[in-house]
């Protein structure tokens, strides 16, 4: 799975370091457009859908946090 | 006319007047009222005019400052404005800077611009040291300082001694814009053009001071004239939201609410982005009810859903360049639109003179397209530095009237009901998030990668991507990342598409069918 994220990610961003990156929002460096699409592709990519309550900076700041979104939508699933 | 004041300034006095314990600006951290806004100002300006007296005595300074650019680099707070107007006090123009733009862009922009004083926050210095390497002669002012000046009798005559030769057409601001040459174009407009467009906005959207505005645009952009001057014209108060609340939704609408916001001025992209994302699954701005968009189409669908969301509101539809003032005509939506609805451009704001031409200069029958020119006295006054660009789309008036007229480069038609009817562009300009960008710019950059041997930018706008095909063997990483260090973020491409061959016509140039098809 994080193979898979990753691949989007940097399909979206490429010039990012996912590696070691923490602050995607809070540093700015994601912007609406970049989370409007990520949100987009892991919705096609794992069957889950994000929604509003979820849309917070926590969710992310890091590759780390986003898959851990993840399994935890599809958790509830 | 209610253009009966020539500086912005005798706005801020009036309404410190009327109001001074009002809030004027919040940012969500610290908050300004219009009292202080005005005894900032004239610190701000007073520590200018120390700075340019002292770099030259010999001069009278008055004279010569309405010519003289101030830059400011600085943050999404309340201390901008205070930056901007302070500039204005010292008798110069001011341009404001976007920091989170790449360095080369910002030295372009500095070295057409040739600032006296580049005005700098605390945050930004490390920035403005890097900008200033490559050996550009600018002082620069740390504006916490400037803030911290003490006026004297003296600075306050001085200052009203200047306030009193300037004239109307004075330059006010230059805002830059993208370039189709690969420089970025700064748009020049004085303080009539400012004062006319602010007064007509006021009228449409019926603001006083009893709103609150809610700030989307970034403080150096176009956009952002009627957050900051909407609130000293009418004692209305402006809210500066936070960026982040843009990139998460859940939060923007809370926030509006928080701040009791009633009045918004967004680009299309910024309305959207969260109807997209559910936000009013969530909640709905509660206390909002006047609603001006601009910037790009705005798709019905969208605009159906803030309509039974807030059906007491008014919803605006504006469309201008920066160079008619952020704006030249209004469409006031009183029917509730079905998803399949194109909303018209309307009619022309107060003093704006909207009419359309053909391709050689006539103008267009009833019912035709023809490119859409601005007259009045609402221009800027042309491109900084930049008399070429400048004369060739400020051209005199093709009517047979005195005055200029400034050349959109947007098509329209006329409707029978009288509402003006966008049709695109007649160039390679296009509009993305809220912002004008030229494709050819972004090429421009693009070839300067050594591992890029031809390349063409496209956009598709159904899903707002812009698409750059490449030949050569650069990598996708490798010219995202050096166009990142290069252009603002919204115009690096989402898409890249490396070819054998770039597909060409018969006749040498690019084909573009061909490409579209790829997108």
């Amino acid at each position: 799975m994080k193979e898979d994220l990753r691949e989007i990610l940097m399909d979206i961003r490429p010039d990012v370091d996912f590696d070691n990156e923490t602050e995607l929002i809070d540093g700015g460096i994601l912007e609406s457009m970049d989370i409007v699409a990520i949100v987009g592709e892991i919705k096609e990519a794992f069957d889950v859908t994000i929604g509003i309550e979820q849309l917070i900076p926590e969710n992310f700041n890091s590759e780390g946090a986003i898959l851990a979104l993840i399994e935890r939508l599809q958790d509830e699933d | 006319m209610e253009n009966d004041i020539k500086n912005v300034l005798e706005w801020l006095d009036a309404t410190a007047e009327r109001f001074p314990e009002k809030t004027a600006f919040d940012d969500g951290e610290n908050s300004i009222c219009f009292s202080e806004v005005r005894r900032k100002t004239q610190q701000v300006g007073a520590g200018l005019l120390h700075l340019l007296v002292n770099a030259d005595e010999s001069e009278a300074v008055s004279k010569r400052n309405a010519a003289t650019p101030v830059a400011v680099l600085s943050g999404r707070n309340i201390d901008t404005p205070v930056a901007f107007l302070g500039a204005v006090a010292a008798g110069c123009f001011y341009a404001p800077l976007d920091a989170t733009a790449p360095i080369p862009r910002l030295q372009t922009i500095l070295a057409n611009l040739k600032p006296e004083v580049l005005i700098v926050s605390e945050e930004f210095q490390e920035l403005s040291g890097q900008l200033l390497q490559n050996g550009q002669a600018v002082r620069t002012a740390l504006l916490e300082d400037l803030i911290q000046t003490e006026v004297t009798d003296e600075d306050l005559a001085k200052m009203q001694e200047i306030r009193q030769q300037q004239q109307p057409a004075d330059p006010l601001y230059v805002i830059h814009t993208s370039g189709s040459s690969g420089t970025p174009k700064g748009v020049l407009t004085g303080h009539a053009s400012l004062i006319n467009y602010i007064n007509a906005y006021s009228k449409v959207m019926g603001i006083d001071e009893n709103d609150v505005l809610g700030n989307q645009s970034p403080l150096d952009y176009i956009a952002a004239i009627r957050d900051i001057y909407v609130p000293l014209k009418t004692g209305a108060q402006t809210c500066i939201l936070p960026k982040k609340d843009f990139v998460f939704p859940g939060i923007l609408f809370d926030d509006l609410t928080a701040k009791k916001v009633t009045s918004i001025g967004w680009s299309v992209n910024a309305m959207t982005i969260p109807t997209n994302m559910g936000a009013f699954e969530k909640g709905c701005p509660e206390y909002l009810n006047k609603v001006c968009f601009s910037g790009s189409v705005m798709p019905c669908r969208v605009l159906k859903i803030w309509q039974e969301h807030l059906p007491e509101a008014k919803f605006v539809n504006q469309y201008g360049p920066t160079e008619a003032t952020a704006s030249c005509t209004y469409y006031e939506v009183k029917e509730k639109v079905r998803e399949e609805d194109v909303l018209p451009i309307g009619i022309p704001y107060d003093n704006y003179e909207v009419f359309l031409l053909n391709e050689d200069g006539t103008l267009t029958k009833d019912g035709e397209i023809g490119e859409i020119c601005v007259g009045g006295p609402v221009l800027a006054l042309g491109y900084l530095n930049a008399p070429e660009l400048t004369a060739k789309s400020f051209v005199p008036d093709p009517r047979a009237r005195e005055g200029i007229v400034y050349k959109t480069g947007d098509l329209g038609r006329m409707a029978e009901d009288g509402n003006l009817e966008f049709h695109g562009r007649k160039d390679r300009q296009i509009k993305h998030l809220g912002h004008r960008v030229e494709l050819d710019e972004i090429e421009e950059a693009a070839k300067r990668i050594n591992g890029i041997a031809d390349c063409t930018a496209l956009y598709k706008v159904e899903s707002e991507m812009i698409y750059l095909f490449y030949t050569g063997t650069a990598t996708v990483k490798e010219i995202a990342t050096v166009l990142r260090a290069n252009l603002p973020g919204f115009m690096v491409p989402r898409k890249f598409i490396q070819l054998e061959e770039m597909p060409h016509l018969a006749n040498g140039k690019t084909d573009m069918q061909t490409l579209k098809q790829m997108m």
